[in-house]
């Protein structure tokens, strides 16, 4: 019997203050070049058990750590973070602190020179990692003019260069866009080997919580061979084969709020194999889009935004951008400099929810602020109420050492009295009233910055990628206020990469390409359009696709989907 | 540290010296220079001027070396004339105080000042030798990027690789940090009450809120990369350096030009009379 990549055995981590276990009893082991998924919903310990496999538990953050940990070196319990790297590659979560020096030559070297690697060697070996990880041509590049996606793979080929014995990989897309994700996941199949011995390759430890992204056209057979499966107490749920888990456990993983693969979500709902191939599938999917009257045309609200002929950029001057908010500058010939959209001209109304869509970079994060009154009109006139916006990373919003301050910045005491506790309840943050917002969860996270927007009842909502990295159940959370926003006479628009949310929540899509907008329309009707599809370099999920081609109006495929999202509720 | 040495890729001596990552510094003779022999040459000359105080020699020193920067470094005309704003306002104060506040006789008088010329000569000095200073300071940072000045030091002057990796994570930190400002003054802004005409009210308070925030981010940020760090094997033990920042005889010549322009010019200064140590303070 060969030595195992890694072996645990009865593992449980206790953090100091915490009510319970973060880990309890979990044992798992992973033979050389084997793949691994780890998956659970939020809190179930899956960070936790990658910190115990680098080390960062218990030797960077403090906590108790009881049970046998043995990795591919000899490497125990006791062994230090440093000393592991020795056999040891780890990808870690945020794009942007996965890679620490300035250039891609630089931190593909580094590992080699901390393991003083003959400088001779170390040209050849770097070229060698970055074409496995698919980034060759990136090799002379600063890192800071990198994308996230770009990031991720350096960071990954940083990982491979050394050749460890065991690859950890800490959700390392989730902050990326499907393109990004794609070629993320691309290169992590084909720079660790395939996992089933055909190719030599690390042991992979993945953990990632989008496993339908992850997993992509090709389903279950697209995840790593071996599952772990950890509950909401930090136990193990199951292990084995990937699909054998999934299965067998579908329906508690997916009420757990998880993002499962297609075939296993709609095996959880619906009770039927085969996914979307399967005709009982497919008439679950018919029946549940009618279970409910359809809703009457929704009335034209009050109009809250009209942009003419907008172009928006970062200009590089220093002007003061809301000066300049209402009257743009009489525009030259020709597109203005420094603008990544022209000629935008837009109407938003009370009660609608607008998603805006296109590829990374070309501007949605842009048009938001703009329309936000934070950057100023290239050129163009906007007349715009006062709007919110919940930024990307909501921890660059937070003023307060407090949940109910955070809620209460900016109000007016009386109106304070009010929104602040019925905030706090409909976003299920009465149980952290006077956490500080900075120690809270990813999903907690976003559901105060989105909360304290909205306590100010701003007749337009702007919401930057609102659901990005959230669970099912958060995303679905999120996705319901968003609605109930509108329903309230607030005109929301939000960016997202997410069509299947898109197509859940919107009732009309801005599509951005080739520096204009290209579409603007009724959510399904611009999404049935093969041509504006490919020109925006947008791909549909497959059960979007389905849903779309199956029906012909616009309403179906959305109530369909919220079924599908409502049913881990019921 | 085991320091090897093994050709340098691109042919220039100093390994990543043109690198296309280095944006900000133009290829320059200087720039090619190595960087630790740059920043002791720039060392010597601030300290061997600390010594003269009469008016001509660090202006004759100053206007050498405003050429010498322009033409080794490639900086262009423009940037050396907003970079003498501050440098003239410094310069300028410190002549106009030691004018008007040292004894001796008087040159001219206005209403309730006096300059006197011991002042007048002292002070002059005093701000050539700071246009000097900056003068050199500038060419020393327009010719010198961050990273290979970290890895110059590491190989020629010792610096253990720990803290330089740590400063090298944080040169990434700062550069990602005007990005993270902006993000987090529009977040702030948002919800910040308004003025009128739609201004947002940000004062004294709202802007140490954001300075709080910018910390809180950048923090994180850095204990993530603290942790890459350690991930990659920094401070497994001995290691080797890739392409180590490498002194070569284009490095003993621009010593021997800055030494030799410097004790030359002392020396014809001393020669015809004019250069003044210390004692001009009290005599």
């Amino acid at each position: 019997m060969s030595t195992p990549a890694l072996a645990l055995d009865d593992v449980t981590v206790r953090f100091a203050r915490w009510p319970r276990p973060a880990l309890q009893g979990v044992g798992v082991r992973l033979d050389p070049g084997e793949h691994l998924v780890v998956l659970g919903p939020s809190g179930s310990g899956k960070s936790t058990l990658l910190g115990v496999l680098t080390g960062a538990v218990p030797h960077a953050v403090h906590a108790e750590l009881t049970g046998q940990v043995a990795l591919a070196g000899g490497a125990t319990a006791a062994t230090g973070v440093v000393e592991r790297s020795r056999h040891l590659g780890v990808v870690a979560q945020d794009p942007g602190a996965a890679v620490c020096l300035p250039s891609v030559e630089a931190e593909l070297a580094l590992p080699l020179e901390n393991r003083a690697v003959p400088p001779s060697a170390i040209g050849p070996r770097v070229a060698a990692a970055l074409a496995r990880a698919g980034v060759a041509h990136l090799q002379d590049r600063a890192t800071t003019t990198l994308s996230g996606g770009e990031l991720q793979r350096v960071a990954l080929a940083a990982a491979l260069v050394t050749d460890p014995a065991l690859l950890l990989l800490d959700e390392p897309t989730s902050m990326l866009d499907p393109a990004a994700l794609a070629a993320v996941r691309g290169a992590v199949r084909s720079g660790a080997g395939t996992g089933d011995g055909a190719r030599p390759g690390p042991a992979v430890v993945l953990v990632e919580h989008r496993l339908d992204e992850w997993a992509g056209p090709e389903g279950v057979a697209g995840l790593p061979a071996r599952a772990l499966a950890l509950d909401a107490d930090g136990r193990v749920l199951a292990g084995g084969p990937t699909a054998t888990v999934l299965h067998a456990h579908a329906a508690e993983l997916h009420a757990a709020g998880c993002w499962l693969p297609l075939e296993a979500e709609l095996l959880a709902v619906t009770g039927h194999h085969g996914g979307l191939g399967n005709p009982a599938v497919q008439a679950w999917l018919t029946a549940a889009s009618g279970s409910d009257a359809p809703p009457g045309p929704r009335d034209q609200g009050d109009e809250v935004l009209v942009a003419r002929g907008l172009a928006v950029g970062r200009r590089a001057t220093r002007r003061r951008p809301w000066r300049r908010r209402r009257d743009a500058p009489t525009p030259p010939p020709g597109p203005p400099p420094g603008a990544v959209l022209n000629d935008v001209d837009l109407v938003l109304r009370r009660g609608e929810v607008v998603a805006v869509l296109g590829a990374n970079g070309v501007g949605k994060s842009t048009l938001l602020l703009t329309l936000a009154g934070l950057l100023p009109p290239l050129a163009g006139t906007l007349d715009a109420a006062p709007a919110g916006l919940v930024p990307q990373d909501p921890e660059h919003g937070f003023v307060a050492h407090t949940v109910t301050r955070e809620l209460a910045h900016g109000l007016p005491p009386d109106r304070a009295a009010v929104a602040v506790p019925e905030r706090l309840r409909r976003h299920r943050l009465e149980h952290l009233a006077d956490a500080d917002p900075f120690r809270l969860s990813g999903g907690e996270k976003r559901r105060l910055a989105l909360a304290a927007m909205l306590a100010h009842g701003r007749p337009l909502l702007l919401a930057d990628e609102p659901t990005l990295g959230l669970d099912h159940r958060d995303t679905t959370a999120t996705l319901t206020t968003l609605r109930a926003a509108a329903d309230e006479g607030t005109a929301v628009v939000l960016t997202s990469h997410d069509l299947r949310s898109v197509v859940a929540v919107a009732d009309r899509v801005l599509v951005l390409a080739d520096g204009r907008l290209l579409a603007d329309g009724p959510t399904a009707a611009v999404l049935r359009d093969r041509s504006v599809l490919a020109r925006a370099g947008l791909a549909l999920p497959p059960l979007v696709a389905w849903l779309l081609a199956h029906t012909t109006d616009g309403e179906t495929p959305a109530r369909t989907l919220r079924r599908l999202d409502g049913e881990h509720h019921a | 540290m085991t320091a090897t040495t093994v050709p340098a890729v691109d042919g220039t001596g100093t390994g990543a010296a043109t690198a296309p990552w280095r944006r900000d510094v133009t290829p320059s003779v200087l720039a090619r220079r190595n960087p630790t022999v740059k920043l002791v040459l720039l060392t010597v000359v601030s300290a061997a001027v600390l010594l003269v105080l009469d008016p001509v020699t660090p202006l004759v020193l100053y206007a050498l070396a405003l050429v010498g920067v322009a033409a080794a470094a490639r900086v262009p005309a423009r940037t050396l004339l907003v970079a003498h704003g501050p440098l003239l306002a410094f310069a300028g104060g410190v002549l106009v105080v030691n004018a008007v506040s040292r004894p001796g006789p008087v040159v001219w008088s206005g209403p309730g000042l006096e300059v006197t010329a011991p002042g007048l000569s002292v002070g002059t000095a005093l701000a050539a030798r700071s246009l000097l200073i900056g003068v050199l300071a500038l060419g020393f940072v327009r010719s010198t990027d961050g990273p290979t000045l970290l890895a110059s030091l590491q190989a020629d002057a010792r610096l253990p690789a720990r803290p330089a990796h740590a400063l090298l994570a944080g040169y990434r930190l700062l550069e990602e940090m005007p990005r993270t400002w902006a993000q987090v003054r529009h977040a702030h802004a948002v919800r910040a009450p308004r003025r009128r005409g739609g201004r947002p009210a940000l004062g004294v308070r709202a802007h140490g809120r954001m300075v709080f925030g910018l910390l809180v981010s950048s923090l994180r940020t850095g204990e993530r990369l603290a942790a890459t760090l350690e991930q990659r094997g920094l401070g497994l033990g001995p290691r080797t350096v890739w392409r180590p920042v490498r002194r070569d005889r284009g490095d003993v010549v621009l010593a021997l030009v800055v030494l030799g322009t410097l004790a030359a010019v002392l020396l014809v200064s001393a020669r015809l009379g004019l250069l003044a140590g210390p004692g001009a303070l009290t005599g």
